[in-house]
């Protein structure tokens, strides 16, 4: 069984095993961060609100960096979903290494070093079948070109990756726009998802006052 | 949290009141399946009238997307009404509002059914 952080990580993937949000895609940590969110809610560990994320339970899931997130909360203030998903941001380099592990040992991913331009080491994680990550992107295409309601798994996957952008990765602009209507009546129906798109807006209005800032 | 479920003629009436967390949605989504399976099967609309639900949580939001997704599969019509102002505010947050049908109250709701 594939999670929804999995599969988030999984669109993320390029053909060279590359992980695409390092190309500039500064919405992925907290669309990360919120995939484990909806993973621990949906498994009965948390439940949120438009104030606070509450835990029902501590007891492990068993997925290392769903558990690591579960730990900070049950140890940390009672607080929104935006303050945790700003709080465990730091976290998300670590968390996601996790979940490749896990998807290395589970034989989805292989793990291979490189270097480039022989000095700075890189890691890159090429697919192994492919299986996974192609129903990966059959979801978020069935969803999107379909007419139904989704799934709560399917939207929130839609909205995370959009706000990942990482429809990018497997849609072309021209499509993007085509889809638009749908993408944001289907993706992220969703507190957690909706928490991370706004994280992430917040974030580009931030950057973009910098770069707009006098710098004298 | 309670529900309460009335097969009229011409619709199928769910009242939840309340608190939609976590704890309260296995069970109600139970008796919601239960009431879209039958509405279905008489391919009567149903209607969600929300007025003494207190209290919804993100766990709660599920139960009202799988139910709108399965009318839908059932090609029945899912319309939910007077929702009160905190439950309001997580679906218009979520988006909720904007895939579901919301009603302002359950009147307009059953005028809406009956074409009135």
């Amino acid at each position: 069984m594939i999670t929804l952080a999995e599969e988030l990580i999984l669109l993320a993937i390029e053909d060279d095993g590359a992980i695409s949000y390092t190309a500039g895609a500064p919405g992925f940590a907290p669309a990360l961060i919120s995939a484990y969110l909806v993973e621990l809610s949906t498994n009965g560990r948390i439940d949120a609100d438009l104030s606070t994320i509450r835990v029902l339970s501590s007891k492990p899931t068993g997925l290392p960096a769903e558990d690591k997130v579960l730990e900070a909360l049950a140890a940390g203030p009672a607080q929104s979903i935006e303050a945790w998903l700003q709080a465990l941001q730091a976290s998300s380099p670590a968390l996601l290494k996790m979940s490749l592990g896990l998807l290395v040992s589970r034989g989805i991913l292989a793990a291979k070093d490189s270097r480039f331009m022989w000095v700075l080491q890189s890691r890159r994680y090429p697919v192994v079948e492919g299986r996974e990550q192609k129903e990966a992107k059959l979801r978020v295409l069935g969803t999107l070109l379909g007419t139904d309601i989704p799934t709560p798994h399917d939207s929130a996957l839609v909205g995370l990756a959009r706000a990942a952008q990482l429809l990018e990765g497997f849609l072309t602009s021209a499509e993007i726009s085509r889809l638009e209507e749908r993408i944001s009546l289907v993706g992220g129906i969703d507190l957690f998802v909706k928490a991370a798109e706004a994280a992430i807006r917040a974030e580009s209005t931030l950057r973009a006052t910098a770069f707009m800032s006098p710098m004298f | 949290m309670n529900a309460s479920i009335e097969n009229l003629p011409n619709m199928t009436c769910i009242r939840p009141s309340g608190r939609l967390d976590f704890e309260a949605a296995a069970s109600f989504q139970t008796q919601v399946d239960q009431a879209i399976a039958e509405s279905v099967k008489r391919q009567a609309p149903v209607v969600m009238d929300c007025n003494g639900l207190e209290y919804v949580s993100s766990a709660g939001l599920r139960v009202f997307l799988v139910a709108a997704r399965a009318a839908k599969a059932g090609s029945v019509a899912f319309i939910v009404c007077s929702l009160t102002p905190s439950v309001k505010e997580v679906f218009d947050v979520s988006g909720f509002g904007r895939i579901i049908d919301v009603q302002a109250d359950f009147a307009t709701a059953s005028a809406k059914i009956t074409g009135a």
